[in-house]
């Protein structure tokens, strides 16, 4: 069958024999954007956390034919290097990153959680970032995730004094 | 991007024909019943069998009492500290639909239904008894002020209640248990008890 | 340890290396083999670099951009190898950090290390000979720019690879351009620490952008063009060995193959990693189980007494039981890896060629199991390391290397294949089991009089490739599972330590830390319980029982600074307790204290204060990753985590049913003091996983009463 979504901007049709093809599969494999990862499979570890149409995702349970008509944003739609996301300079500044192979699905989560919750308390950091890091850069992850709110909050004050 | 997912298509196309028949349940679990009974059901007996149903893992574990889901046929505690939240659905950037689909997923076992969520804080049913449970499912200051009709449409036509009869398989492949009575005969049940006036049998 | 100097007619010049270098300089022969040292010293074992020296090893190119291209020996898996060792080149070599380029050294390149990426070695060990190599090179461009500037080379000054005199300037790739001979001078002296400016320095990691924003870096990321995808059977069963299969449906399944029966596996071959899973699944196999282990038949194996024992440390008498004596047990479980990224491998065998893309700690040795199963020469196979989607200890056997390269010859076309999550839980080479015993006596003056530590322990280097079999023969002891097993209060007159090494139904091997965190939970559990019953204060009761000697006094020095950083206290207030203890592991000494409150069942920890002294800190950034990083993973292991055997399989299989510290359970503040008592880098990775365990296990004590003396700590 052929299914047809945006990913991180532009629009893809896919054509796929199984409709129920975990859409990991078909960001990783065919896409070949790598950035989203495998740890599990079983929606256990967060490491393939994508955004669909803004949502937080574990796209190792998510079958590609619910992908129709959606936005699905990756860990190289979120920011580039010349323009990175507020999560992305976060994570940056706080050196997050050991082994770095879990990142991007909990820089994933935590651009989703920003979108909800502009200005996390620990408390919600704590409910809604719960992907595995096995060199357990928690630590830092969650300095990172407070500081990325503050870039959030500072980039988003002057704009609305303009406007 | 566009020419380079031109080229890849021909290799994808035969690279993901996937066979369909595996990590699919294979064998049912029903207790053995006999059909020609069903026809014979008192009220009591509907209610029963309504109740067998009702209070197995597959539904209470969406029915808990004290805000956390619960999995699996040994009724766990949800993994990774997941709640209830504000509206049933989890918290707020990491909630149901994070991992649950309208549809079971047979890659990764977890399990989904259209409207995936927990049943609201007014209809908790873990730990109480069948008289209390169908006080409650009755109760419209607690079953979210549905009629006896609304109800008997939730217990029999709502895809979330049937789904406790295609649950899938869990995170190792396995089929999880079905309830102790077959779906058909669950709903004549039902129907049955709602047709007798809905009696709820006395202790 | 004596320095070891580069002899000069060892050293490797190549010209022309195509695009990417004009100059590339290495060594011949740099080998420092394994010490084989006394089993007290086997515990501060301090692995030194091991190369090959067998072959030409590049370390550094000049690019035609003025840019270092520093080809590691040593793998990143997270622990910041990489940026430690651009630090220490970019000193010696004057440019700056942005000029040098890390990358893997792969077996082709040669300068990859005989032994391994483990132990908490890669800076330590490479600290002298990477910077004399630096310093070496650098010399010898300058040597270069001198003829060619017609200028004596005292007085030419270098900046950023940049040669000037006076008005004259010339970058390092010019210098180097078409030089044919080259003069090596002999080592130059190194620069003072003072001087540097990379080196000591929290600079940010060079892989930190490639993290960020999702490079394709790791080995699960690697393609080879037209790349088939395999998967290879694995028994549910402890011991299960295959007795029949019939491949008739799996070879009629989509996108199959083929289907390759060897002697020691069972593979299919398909077009996508889902076809070759599900026909895997349709492979109708039957397995042999000689028996349905349990976990309790395990543990039962496990006891002191049952397996073979080997004294470690004899020092005067040891304890007699009576009255007077105070002992306790304590155990460890089955802990599993758990890395992120499933072991993984491409592999594209060709005529007479391999290539394998791989993580893995052991370079050479994937290369020369690889070779010897398809009769190979070595110097064809050629292993190109990626970065590590995690190691501890987990990467140090790759079998499946083997496997995807006798899959990829039978048909023909590069394969790539790594395990399932389950895979990776069942088949894990687990941390394994551990029983300890102390027992002790105190003077009537209430210091230690006699202490005794028999452990017992599934086997961690016995057994593995890492270590010839013939090694425990020499050594006697398991020098894996002893780390931390040593008793490193040198001032109780009367110490003994026995290892007892018992073989398991199944795989145990190197986890981050190995013997560590279970010996020093045991140890450092005891020592809090023979202070309280001498009522003195931990801190110092340990430190009264440390020798005069270096390694006592740094042990001291984080002891006292653990313990005045962190303002420790005895005695519970507003419902926190804190906890002490310490540990020594390869020689790094390490002391953490733990603020821990008890919420409903749950052990809660607020705060660590972690004071190590690691010696030169050549990225001090880092080396405070590491201890946030194994405070974190140590609390994992010590209130979470273990792996039962059910039924014959080990269980359970996935995140979640393998409880592991998330977000919720990290602390909210951890605070590292580094200290640094030796003028060398010394071990960083491993000894920070050491004190936690202890230090929540004492707390716990301190708030309820109660001495929790097996992992995973629960009050319940």
């Amino acid at each position: 069958m052929n299914i047809t979504f945006h990913i991180n901007g532009s629009s893809q049709t896919v054509a796929i024999a199984d409709e129920n093809t975990p859409l990991l599969w078909v960001v990783r494999d065919l896409l070949n954007l790598k950035g989203t990862k495998f740890g599990c499979g079983k929606a256990a570890c967060g490491a393939c956390t994508l955004h669909v149409d803004g949502e937080a995702v574990r796209s190792c349970s998510y079958a590609i034919k619910f992908a129709e008509g959606k936005h699905v944003t990756t860990i190289e739609g979120l920011g580039t290097k010349e323009s990175p996301h507020p999560v992305q300079q976060a994570w940056i500044a706080e050196i997050v990153p050991q082994c770095g192979y879990c990142q991007p699905g909990f820089m994933m989560a935590t651009a989703a959680l920003l979108e909800k919750i502009p200005n996390p308390t620990d408390e919600d950091i704590d409910r809604n970032i719960i992907n595995v890091c096995r060199c357990a850069t928690y630590y830092r992850m969650r300095k990172a995730i407070h500081r990325a709110a503050e870039l959030n909050a500072a980039n988003v004050e002057p704009e609305s004094e303009n406007s | 991007m566009k020419t380079k997912l031109a080229l890849l298509f021909p290799l994808f196309l035969g690279a993901v024909i996937i066979s369909a028949t595996t990590n699919t349940p294979t064998t049912s679990n029903y207790m053995e019943v006999s059909p020609s009974e069903d026809m014979e059901l008192t009220s009591e007996e509907a209610f029963d069998k309504m109740m067998d149903v009702l209070t197995h893992q597959r539904c209470v574990n969406c029915h808990p009492s004290d805000n956390i889901p619960k999995q699996g046929d040994d009724s766990h505690p949800h993994y990774f500290g997941i709640e209830r939240g504000e509206e049933n659905l989890g918290y707020q950037a990491t909630n149901c639909a994070t991992c649950h689909q309208a549809e079971n997923n047979p890659y990764s076992g977890v399990p989904g239904a259209p409207e995936w969520s927990l049943a609201p804080h007014t209809m908790r049913w873990e730990g109480l008894s069948r008289i209390e449970i169908a006080e409650s499912m009755m109760d419209p200051e607690r079953n979210g002020g549905r009629t006896p009709e609304e109800t008997l449409h939730h217990l029999t036509e709502h895809e979330l209640v049937l789904w406790a009869w295609k649950p899938g398989v869990d995170a190792n492949g396995q089929s999880q248990e079905l309830p102790p009575v077959s779906k058909e005969d669950y709903i004549a049940a039902v129907k049955k008890w709602f047709e007798a006036g809905h009696v709820i049998p006395t202790e | 340890m004596a320095k070891k100097r580069i002899s000069r007619r060892k050293f490797l010049v190549r010209g022309g290396l195509g695009a990417l270098g004009v100059l590339a300089v290495g060594t011949y022969a740099f080998r420092n083999p394994l010490r084989r040292s006394i089993l007290e010293m086997a515990n501060s074992i301090d692995l030194p670099y091991s190369g090959s020296g067998m072959e030409p090893m590049v370390w550094f190119e000049v690019t035609q951009e003025n840019n270092i291209l520093l080809h590691s020996p040593k793998v990143e898996m997270g622990q910041g190898t990489f940026t430690s060792l651009a630090q220490m080149a970019a000193d010696e070599l004057e440019v700056s950090l942005a000029q040098i380029q890390v990358v893997h050294a792969t077996t082709a390149t040669g300068s990859i290390d005989a032994l391994s990426t483990g132990g908490s070695t890669s800076v330590s060990g490479l600290w002298q000979p990477l910077r004399e190599l630096a310093a070496t090179m650098r010399e010898m461009i300058k040597g270069e720019a001198a003829k060619k500037m017609a200028i004596d080379s005292t007085n030419l000054q270098i900046e950023n690879g940049i040669i000037t005199a006076g008005d004259i300037s010339m970058t390092y790739a010019e210098a180097v351009a078409n030089v044919s001979e080259w003069e090596i001078p002999d080592t130059p002296t190194l620069k003072d620490i003072k001087e540097y400016k990379f080196v000591g320095k929290p600079l940010p990691r060079i892989d930190l952008e490639a993290k960020v924003f999702g490079d394709p870096i790791f080995g699960m990321d690697v393609e080879m063009p037209d790349m088939l995808y395999g998967a290879v059977v694995r028994p549910d069963k402890i011991g299960a060995a295959m007795a029949s299969v019939d491949s008739t449906k799996a070879e009629t399944m989509p996108g199959v193959v083929k289907v390759i029966q060897e002697d020691d596996f069972v593979g299919v071959v398909a077009r996508s990693l889902l076809e070759a899973e599900n026909a895997k699944e349709a492979l109708e196999i039957e397995w042999n189980v000689s028996k349905d282990w349990q976990t309790a038949a395990i543990v039962e194996m496990l006891k002191v007494g049952n397996g073979n024992p080997m004294i470690l440390q004899k020092k005067g008498g040891g304890v007699e039981d009576g009255e007077d004596t105070i002992s306790l047990e304590f155990s460890s479980p089955i802990g599993a890896h758990a890395q992120l990224e499933p072991n993984g491998v491409v592999a594209s065998v060709e005529g007479d060629k391999a290539i394998i893309k791989i993580s893995t700690q052991v370079v050479g040795i994937t290369r020369k199991e690889v070779a010897d199963r398809l009769d190979l020469d070595v110097e064809n196979v050629n292993v190109i390391p990626t970065y590590l989607g995690g190691g501890f200890g987990r990467r140090l056997h790759t079998p499946h290397a083997v496997q995807a390269a006798v899959m990829s010859k039978a048909v023909g076309r590069p394969v790539k294949y790594f395990f399932t999550r389950k895979e990776e839980f069942q088949h894990d080479m687990f941390r394994p089991p551990t029983h300890h015993m102390l027992k002790g006596k105190l003077t009537q003056e209430g210091t230690i009089d006699t202490i005794q530590h028999d452990f017992s322990s599934g086997g961690v280097a016995i057994g593995s490739v890492l270590l010839p079999s013939a090694a425990h023969a020499i050594l006697g002891a398991d020098i894996g599972a002893i780390r931390g097993g040593f008793c490193q209060y040198g001032a109780i007159p009367n110490i003994r330590t026995v290892t007892w090494h018992v073989d398991l139904p199944f795989a145990t091997s190197w986890w981050r830390s190995l013997g560590l965190l279970a010996n020093t939970f045991a140890w450092e559990s005891f020592m809090d319980e023979l202070a309280m019953k001498a009522g003195r204060n931990p801190v110092e009761f340990r430190l009264a029982h440390i020798q005069d000697d270096q390694a006592g006094a740094r042990l001291k020095s984080v002891i006292k600074a653990a313990a005045e950083r962190s303002g420790y206290h005895d005695t519970p207030q507003n419902g926190r307790a804190m906890g002490f203890a310490a540990s020594t592991d390869a020689g790094t000494p390490c002391a953490q204290v733990v603020e821990v409150s008890i919420e409903g069942d749950e052990i809660k920890v607020h705060k660590v204060t972690c004071a190590m002294d690691p010696g030169i800190a050549v990225n001090p950034d880092q080396v405070r990753a590491q201890c946030e990083g194994a405070i974190i993973m140590g609390m994992s292991a010590s209130l979470f985590e273990k792996m039962e055997v059910v039924d014959g399989s080990l269980t359970p299989t996935i995140y979640g049913p393998y409880e592991m510290a998330l977000m919720r359970h990290a602390p909210k503040e951890i605070d590292v003091v580094l200290l640094q008592g030796i003028d060398k880098p010394g071990p960083v990775g491993e000894p920070p996983l050491g004190p936690i365990g202890a230090a929540i296990a004492n707390a716990v004590f301190r708030l309820t009463g109660k001495r929790l003396t097996a992992m995973p700590l629960k009050l319940s």
